[in-house]
């Protein structure tokens, strides 16, 4: 049987990325992405559009490459769709932290002149800038390093709607908030300490959770498995719910909300609360149906009840 | 625009009962409709809303006759308006549950628009209480022949002339009372900017606040793009479900 030579060079700058020799005549473009991947994780395959033109259309991955017009070496271009979805998420998270800081920094023509650019008395106000800053940077990070994403893009509509309800909250929570005639909390000082430790334990737990999920399913391959504890203690919350990661974002921004005593965050919460459970459920239940031997125990959101 | 949006999404789907109401158009659709109690349920609640709205047209008719005038009419019919257009929350309710199969959102829509116009304008702002003779007619035409087309749907007995009214009348019907809806809030406006009605300003420790003046105005403002759209919607509807009926009626 003689086998072929697969070059992979970059469509744009026509930079060979990798060479891969004896690749089987039957090989289809799904196990080339494979062997592309190996080389360059950060490009797991469903980033990948591999075409036989640099302009032209993307490959199947049930194409077979004997079958394809190239000679024993092919030369397969290759794009990185991954920017697509990745770039919604970008911009999604971007938003919010850089609406909340012209809030913060008190930019013109949000609140009277006299308070341009000033700075609040209050602690808490500086404190409740870093950490919805913290979140933020946070996902952006995410975004960028360590989820997997299964889709490679995101159809328009949802972009609009995603980012003026992110972006939205955002303005309206950072007005309110860094506003010359806030109020800090009733408790004081107590209740600030509180909220925070909730906040910080949420966020280590949700990024706990995000990792823990992110090595359940290695790069390029398709495969669910279902998550369980690992020695990470904040990972032991997957015994009691499937969506750990929901359950600690909806404790975050409840350690927020106490935290800044404002009502909008407080239905800020409200409304990403409902959404997670619906999101939450409908993983459970995929769960449910995938796997015979679920863990009965485990709730979708909320342990024991939800 | 709740009066519009009633009727809009109602002959999408059957908001108060009744899918035939979209059913009679479409002939794909699937004949599977609410078991016998909840049929027997529904029928009774759309007899029911048919009587009340009877009952508040009725009261308008012989009210304008004992006075002579238009003035001071709301208050001869204000508590049965305010029963029977509140009642109508059970909706929501029976598209929740799914004896009817319309979408609960459209749904809550459409009756929370109508129930927030009846309290938290008209019985909130007294002074606003001149313009509401308008909507409060509309309302009454569309409902009587709105819950009549439902309770005949349900018995798979309907008249072509409830069917032509429901499909017809709305024509003239919305944009009366979309004025007349436009117009109370108008004429509310003052009244809540002089009392600081249902606001909340700053400082105070829910770090929130709510100007009921503005959030009026927007309210007015979202019926631009909202009303033609329903008014546009229910035209088409029509086309569909009375040129499919002649059809029908030829080959009988």
């Amino acid at each position: 049987m003689k086998h072929y030579e697969v070059e992979i060079l970059d469509a744009k700058t026509r930079e060979k990325l990798c060479f891969l020799d004896k690749v089987e005549p039957h090989a289809t473009i799904a196990e080339i992405k494979n062997l592309f991947t190996k080389t360059h994780p950060q490009w797991y395959p469903a980033r990948q559009s591999l075409r036989l033109d640099p302009k032209g259309k993307s490959l199947k991955d049930e194409d077979v490459l004997q079958k394809l017009p190239v000679g024993t070496t092919a030369t397969l271009y290759f794009r990185d769709l991954g920017a697509q979805i990745s770039w919604v998420f970008l911009t999604e998270y971007a938003g919010p932290l850089f609406i909340y800081l012209l809030f913060y920094f008190r930019v013109p023509f949000i609140y009277g002149h006299k308070y341009d650019f000033t700075s609040s008395r209050h602690t808490v106000v500086h404190l409740a800038c870093i950490c919805h800053s913290f979140h933020y940077i946070k996902r952006l990070l995410e975004t960028l390093f360590v989820h997997r994403f299964s889709h490679g893009t995101m159809p328009l509509r949802n972009i609009f709607k995603n980012c003026t309800y992110y972006w939205g909250f955002a303005a309206w929570m950072a007005y309110y908030i860094n506003h010359p005639l806030y109020t800090p909390p009733t408790y004081g000082a107590q209740q600030v300490k509180l909220a925070l430790a909730i906040f910080v334990i949420c966020q280590l737990g949700n990024f706990s959770i995000h990792m823990a999920l992110r090595d359940l399913r290695p790069a390029g391959s398709k495969t669910r498995k279902i998550p369980y504890p690992t020695k990470n203690p904040f990972t032991w919350l997957f015994l009691l719910v499937s969506c750990p990661n929901y359950t600690y974002e909806v404790g975050s921004w409840i350690g927020f909300a106490i935290m800044t005593q404002c009502l909008p965050v407080a239905l800020f919460s409200l409304v990403g609360f409902t959404q997670m459970t619906i999101w939450a459920k409908g993983k459970h239940r995929s769960y449910l149906k995938e796997f015979r031997d679920y863990p009965p125990l485990r709730m979708p959101i909320i342990p024991f009840l939800l | 625009m709740a009066a519009v949006a009633a009727t809009a999404a109602a002959k999408g789907n059957g908001g108060g009962g009744g899918r035939a109401g979209a059913g009679d158009a479409s002939g794909t659709r699937k004949k599977k409709g609410p078991g016998p109690l909840a049929t027997a349920y529904l029928v009774i609640y759309n007899v029911v809303m048919t009587a009340g709205w009877l009952v508040i047209a009725v009261g308008l008719v012989r009210a304008y006759l004992a006075k002579g005038s238009y003035h001071s009419l709301y208050y001869s019919i204000e508590k049965p308006l305010k029963f029977f257009q509140t009642g109508a929350l059970l909706e929501i309710l029976h598209c929740a549950i799914g004896i009817v199969p319309s979408s609960v959102v459209l749904t809550s829509f459409q009756v929370m628009s109508r129930v927030f116009l009846i309290w938290a304008v008209t019985h909130s702002v007294k002074e606003s209480e001149d313009s509401v003779l308008l909507f409060v007619i509309a309302w009454t035409i569309t409902e009587i022949i709105r819950y009549s087309f439902y309770t005949f749907s349900l018995l798979n007995h309907l008249p072509y002339l409830i069917k032509w009214a429901r499909y017809t009348l709305f024509i003239v019907l919305y944009p009366m009372g979309v004025s007349g809806e436009l117009l109370t809030i108008y004429a509310a406006l003052p009244f809540v900017r002089q009392a600081g009605l249902y606001s909340i300003s700053l400082p105070n420790k829910y770090n929130f606040s709510f100007d009921y003046y503005a959030f009026l105005i927007l309210i007015m403002i979202s019926y631009i793009p909202i009303f033609p759209q329903l008014y546009f919607h229910m035209i088409h509807q029509r086309r569909k479900i009375l040129s499919h009926t002649e059809e029908h009626k030829k080959f009988e």
